[in-house]
């Protein structure tokens, strides 16, 4: 399949791209990686006026790491995110969350931004972002905002981006005593589209959790923190058992009035197998 | 140096990987071609209506467009195209190219033709449907149903037809009386996509001065679409050429002429020019025919002592909107290798033929043999269980002895020649091993092993002339030395990716006694192949061309030799042929020696040929070149058994084949490492059917596996490293040299392999595992149905 003709346009800087979003009437879509964007291109699914390509603009790629925070640029690949060294000492589950993503040939392309963007609900970088607390910053002409990942995907494949802005950087904070992890299920060995996933933060003590934080993904449009599991958790021996624990994490994550795939259960039972088993590796990992 | 040249056995790389992996293939859309335009097509996007309007006005306006034609337009360019195959009844003879009735959603109604690809897509949009939905029958069950809407006019209860094949019905019934167990499980084999790297394609050329069309098409089998170009379009045979070139992969798919691959040489013949179309993933995905798609109930009775005494299926073949050329054929075959190596008292299927409003289904790799031995071998499983019986144990009591055969089965195959014995206790034996000691909990591991003979050789023309199938069976080679000594191969069989190339190549150059590289092989050209409807169908080409090959070869170099004789005054007999394995045609290492000293070279004697010396007699043939087709006797059968080991995780449901050892015999290998790479990417496919592969369909019949983002192909990582085949060799006794087909073994029997390893590795839900594929969430669900709780895989 080829695409419907559209305009195209490769400005060189922020500057620049702000510019060629700036068109009233008229429907732009930004190519970061366009690993998702270039299939439904020529699939037809999206028919922009206009593609504005991000790829030569200056400044939107790179990775800084502070003692209280992580920038990433948006334009950022996941095989860097993958690869960093600063990154893998402190943030050490972003490097393991963006290495699940798809195979290399993929994440040599693939952004961050673009991932968060594209909001894929049962992607991984966007239930790690959620976890960690980070923020997503755009950029317009009208000036500077910053947003809660956990607010930025309004639903499958929709966030509160406004036509107009482009995420410059996402934001995360560094994670204290939490320790982080992910895990997934996918589709097929380590390469297929993720059906599941799961996020687990903790602060442990003397193999007791003092504190947790636990993100599902796939379970429904967006990732979601489960509260009511996390403080379930507390008080807990890390190494377990957890009776009844995949039963809450499937009940929090299907509550009614929630929507997702039609195969949810299986999904939310799927993250719960997963919990559990982080819980049990983290407390194999600390000897106990 | 001696002229010994042994060819066959070797493990000659295929000849064709270098030229593509270093871009030298020749793909449809490779090809270079003057002044051609662009077709797209105007696809139905309801499963089921009536096409009250089809308005190409704004498409025909624009200034890109070259033709637009419609329903209407096709119904007067086209006739229907014609089934082969059919089943008693069956009320559908033809397949319409033009059709006011939607049948499936993907259905093609219209093409559109245009200066670029691009163009031709934006038009194919432009076109206004006035569709008036008719009621989906999305699955068999919908269309059995009572007042269930119609599908094809005349098909009562939507059934097309249907066929028993085996025992008659009274031994069924005495044999299950008598039976300690009876083994009774429905099953179910999805629709799959075939998936072939490149989807189909068309470049149709049309030259009116000449009255010639040249069609050149991702085929399968040209001939047999040449016929049908013919039968649709009211062309003689000798103006239509269609020609085959590079094609990636088939599988089963580019068998038949389709309606849209007409449609595209309707518009070249109505342009006087010519029209190309590349198929995209995503039409490939809902127009192409798929595979598969047989619903079960199958019996299977044992005696008290562990001997099968009756194999019985009833079987629900979901045709689709059309039964097409080949129909219910795959089911057919199902029906006839349900029994597989075993003995029986009894053993019987019915066929039944029912239509959907779903895409037509037809031929895939394994042809109804994967669904036969996925049905058998579980039922064998199951009745080990319930006898408790070893499950090898009772295979190997029941398969047929080496001494049995020849044996005809029950459906009236007969069986050449095997150790089926052999191969299964030895494909036992590669998968025993220590279980690895650091499973988690939550793991179960476990190995079974399954058997299944393989068709091929098919088909001898009697067969197909019993079965009412008006395709030639037969298989033609025609074998040249060139004026200058080299040689060329002409085979109506054709490559798919396969390495029959090679393979051709090899027998052709050991009958002669050349080096390989004399050797060139030309196929997939209707002007210049021998006849040939199946082609490189049904794990046929080696064992038909390679056995006609045999035999010309033989012939050919006993008239080089006869020749070169003449020419150094001596008997045949008396003269060597010495040729040094780096020589060419000319050199003096490339020579005939008579007595003396006296030789003359390999070239000199084709090139003295050529001019018509030597001949004994004025009326001696002058050309060196042999036609021989060659009608085998019967099918000539190999088999293979398929140790499967899966770790099955009990939390996520999720199975994985951790080890996989395959056992063939298909008699003398003409190329083990083609053989290798045959079984291996057949069993690679087969394991996607047994865990991941499923084309599905929402309530409304429309696609919802439309791109391989929802259908989950196995990747290599799938695939596990402990894969190992090994060949025995029985040789055949019906085909010359001793070739038996292996392009279909390997997928026959990965479905069967994986679901009886899980059951063994699972026992609670053993009798559960009847429908493919084996998903994470299907496994699961059974596990949780058996009490297997999420966390209690976990301890």
């Amino acid at each position: 399949m080829s695409a419907v003709a559209f305009d195209y346009t490769a400005p060189t800087t922020l500057d620049g791209a702000l510019g060629a979003l700036d068109a009233p009437g008229r429907t732009v879509a930004l190519l970061a990686g366009g690993q998702s964007l270039v299939p439904l291109l020529t699939s037809r699914q999206v028919r922009p006026d206009v593609v504005v390509d991000l790829n030569g603009v200056a400044g939107l790629a790179g990775i800084g790491i502070g003692a209280d925070r992580v920038r990433i640029g948006a334009m950022t690949r996941l095989r860097e995110v993958e690869r960093h060294r600063g990154l893998a000492a402190a943030l050490p589950v972003l490097a393991s969350a963006a290495a699940a993503v798809a195979h290399p040939h993929i994440r040599v392309r693939s952004t961050l931004g673009g991932s968060l963007c594209h909001a894929a609900p049962a992607a991984e970088l966007p239930a790690v972002a959620l976890a960690l607390g980070a923020q997503v910053v755009l950029r317009s002409a009208r000036g500077v905002r910053s947003v809660p990942a956990g607010r930025f995907a309004t639903g499958a494949g929709t966030t509160v981006r406004a036509p107009d802005e482009v995420v410059t950087e996402i934001v995360f904070p560094r994670t204290g005593p939490f320790t982080y992890e992910f895990s997934e299920l996918c589709t097929r060995g380590s390469t297929g589209y993720p059906v599941a996933g799961v996020c687990l933060g903790l602060r442990a003590d003397g193999g007791l959790v003092r504190a947790a934080r636990v993100v599902v993904a796939g379970c429904g449009p967006v990732p979601v923190r489960l509260p009511g599991v996390e403080a379930a958790l507390v008080g807990r021996a890390v190494a377990g058992p957890h009776p009844g624990l995949v039963a809450s994490v499937v009940a929090e994550a299907t509550r009614p009035g929630s929507t997702g795939p039609e195969d949810r259960e299986y999904r939310a039972e799927v993250a719960g197998v997963l919990l559990v088993r982080a819980l049990a590796a983290r407390a194999g990992r600390e000897g106990r | 140096m001696t002229g010994e040249h042994r060819h066959i056995g070797r493990p000659v790389p295929p000849r064709h990987h270098e030229r593509l992996v270093r871009g030298g293939g020749r793909f449809l859309a490779d090809l270079r071609a003057a002044d051609v335009l662009h077709a797209a097509f105007v696809r139905s996007p309801l499963a089921h209506a009536a096409v009250a309007g089809f308005d190409a006005t704004a498409a025909r306006r624009d200034p890109r467009c070259a033709l637009v034609l419609g329903p209407d337009d096709l119904a007067g360019r086209t006739a229907a195209i014609p089934t082969v195959w059919r089943l008693p009844g069956q009320p559908q003879e033809s397949i319409p190219v033009a059709v006011h009735t939607a049948r499936y959603a993907g259905q093609p109604l219209g093409i559109v033709v245009a200066r670029t690809p691009t163009a031709a897509l934006d038009l194919a949009e432009a076109v206004r449907l006035d569709l008036a939905p008719l009621p989906p029958v999305p699955t068999v069950a919908d269309a059995l149903a009572e007042h269930a809407p119609p599908v094809v006019p005349g098909a009562a209860g939507n059934e097309a037809g249907r066929i028993r094949f085996g025992s008659p019905a009274e031994e069924i019934a005495a044999a299950l009386a008598r039976a300690a167990v009876v083994v009774e499980r429905e099953f179910t084999l999805p629709r799959v996509h075939h998936s072939p790297l490149e989807p189909r394609g068309v470049l149709a050329a049309y030259e009116a001065g000449t009255g010639l069309l040249t069609v050149h098409a991702s085929s399968q089998s040209p001939h047999a679409m040449r016929q049908d170009l013919c039968a649709v379009l009211g062309l003689r045979a000798d103006q239509v050429r269609v020609i085959a070139p590079d094609v990636g992969g088939s599988f089963g798919s580019k068998v038949f002429l389709y309606p849209d691959e007409a449609m595209v040489c309707a518009a070249a013949v109505a342009l006087g020019g010519a029209v190309r179309w590349v198929e995209s993933r995503a039409e490939n995905f809902t127009g192409a025919y798929q595979g598969r798609a047989q619903q079960a109930t199958a019996r299977l009775a044992v005696s008290g002592e562990g001997r099968f005494l009756a194999f019985d299926a009833d079987l629900l073949a979901d045709l689709g909107a059309y039964a097409t050329q080949a129909g219910a054929g795959p089911h057919q075959v199902t029906a006839l290798t349900l029994q597989g190596p075993y003995h029986a008292d009894a053993a019987a299927a019915t066929v039944r033929g029912v239509y959907t409003t779903r895409v037509p289904t037809g031929a895939y790799r394994g042809y109804g043999m994967q669904e036969a031995a996925f049905i058998r071998e579980r039922l064998v499983d199951e009745a080990a269980r319930e006898l408790g019986l070893s499950p090898v144990e009772l295979r190997l009591r029941n398969l047929i002895r080496p001494q049995d055969l020849p044996h005809t089965t029950h459906t009236g195959l007969t069986y050449d020649s095997g150790d089926y014995g052999a191969v299964l206790r030895r494909a036992a034996a590669l998968a025993e091993r220590p279980p690895p000691p650091d499973d988690p909990p939550w793991v179960r591991r476990a190995t079974a092993v399954v058997a299944a003979v393989e068709i091929s050789a098919f088909a001898p023309t009697a067969l197909l002339e019993a079965f009412g199938i008006a395709w030639s069976g037969w298989e033609g080679v025609r074998l040249r030395i060139n004026h200058d000594g080299t040689v060329t191969v002409h085979s109506g069989v054709i490559a798919v990716g396969q390495g029959i190339e090679t393979s051709l190549a090899q027998i052709a150059a050991e009958g002669l006694g050349v080096p390989l590289d004399w050797v060139r092989v030309e196929l997939g050209d209707t002007d210049t192949a021998p006849h040939s409807d199946l082609s490189a169908q049904a794990s046929r080409a080696l064992t038909l061309a390679g056995g006609a090959l045999v035999i010309a070869a033989r012939q050919l170099a006993g008239r080089m030799r006869a020749l070169a004789a003449g020419f150094l005054k001596a008997e045949p007999e008396q003269v060597t042929l010495r040729i040094a394995a780096t020589a060419d045609p000319s050199s003096p290492e490339a020579a005939f020696h008579g007595a003396g000293g006296a030789r003359i070279t390999w070239r000199e004697t084709a090139h003295r040929g050529y001019r018509g010396w030597g001949r004994a007699h004025r009326t001696d043939r002058i050309r060196l070149e042999e036609s021989v087709d060659f009608d085998p006797p019967q099918l000539t059968f190999a088999h293979g058994a398929h140790a499967a080991e899966v770790a099955v995780d009990l939390g996520t449901g999720r199975v994985e084949v951790t080890g996989y050892w395959a056992v063939h015999d298909s008699g003398v290998l003409v190329n083990p490492l083609i053989a290798h790479g045959q079984i291996t990417g057949g069993i690679a496919q087969g394991l996607g059917q047994a865990l991941t592969e499923e084309a599905r369909v929402d309530g409304a019949g429309l696609p919802v596996t439309r791109s391989f983002r929802e259908y989950t192909l196995p990747a290599a990582q799938d695939i596990p490293e402990d894969l190992v085949v090994e060949h025995l060799c029985t040789p055949s006794t019906v085909i010359p040299g001793g070739f038996k087909g292996l392009g279909e073994g390997g997928a026959i029997l990965p479905p069967a392999a994986v679901a009886c390893a899980v059951a063994a590795a699972v026992p609670e839900i053993a009798h559960t595992l009847t429908s493919l594929p084996l998903t994470p969430s299907r496994v699961r669900a059974a596990l949780r149905a058996a009490g297997i709780t999420a966390e209690g895989g976990i301890r």
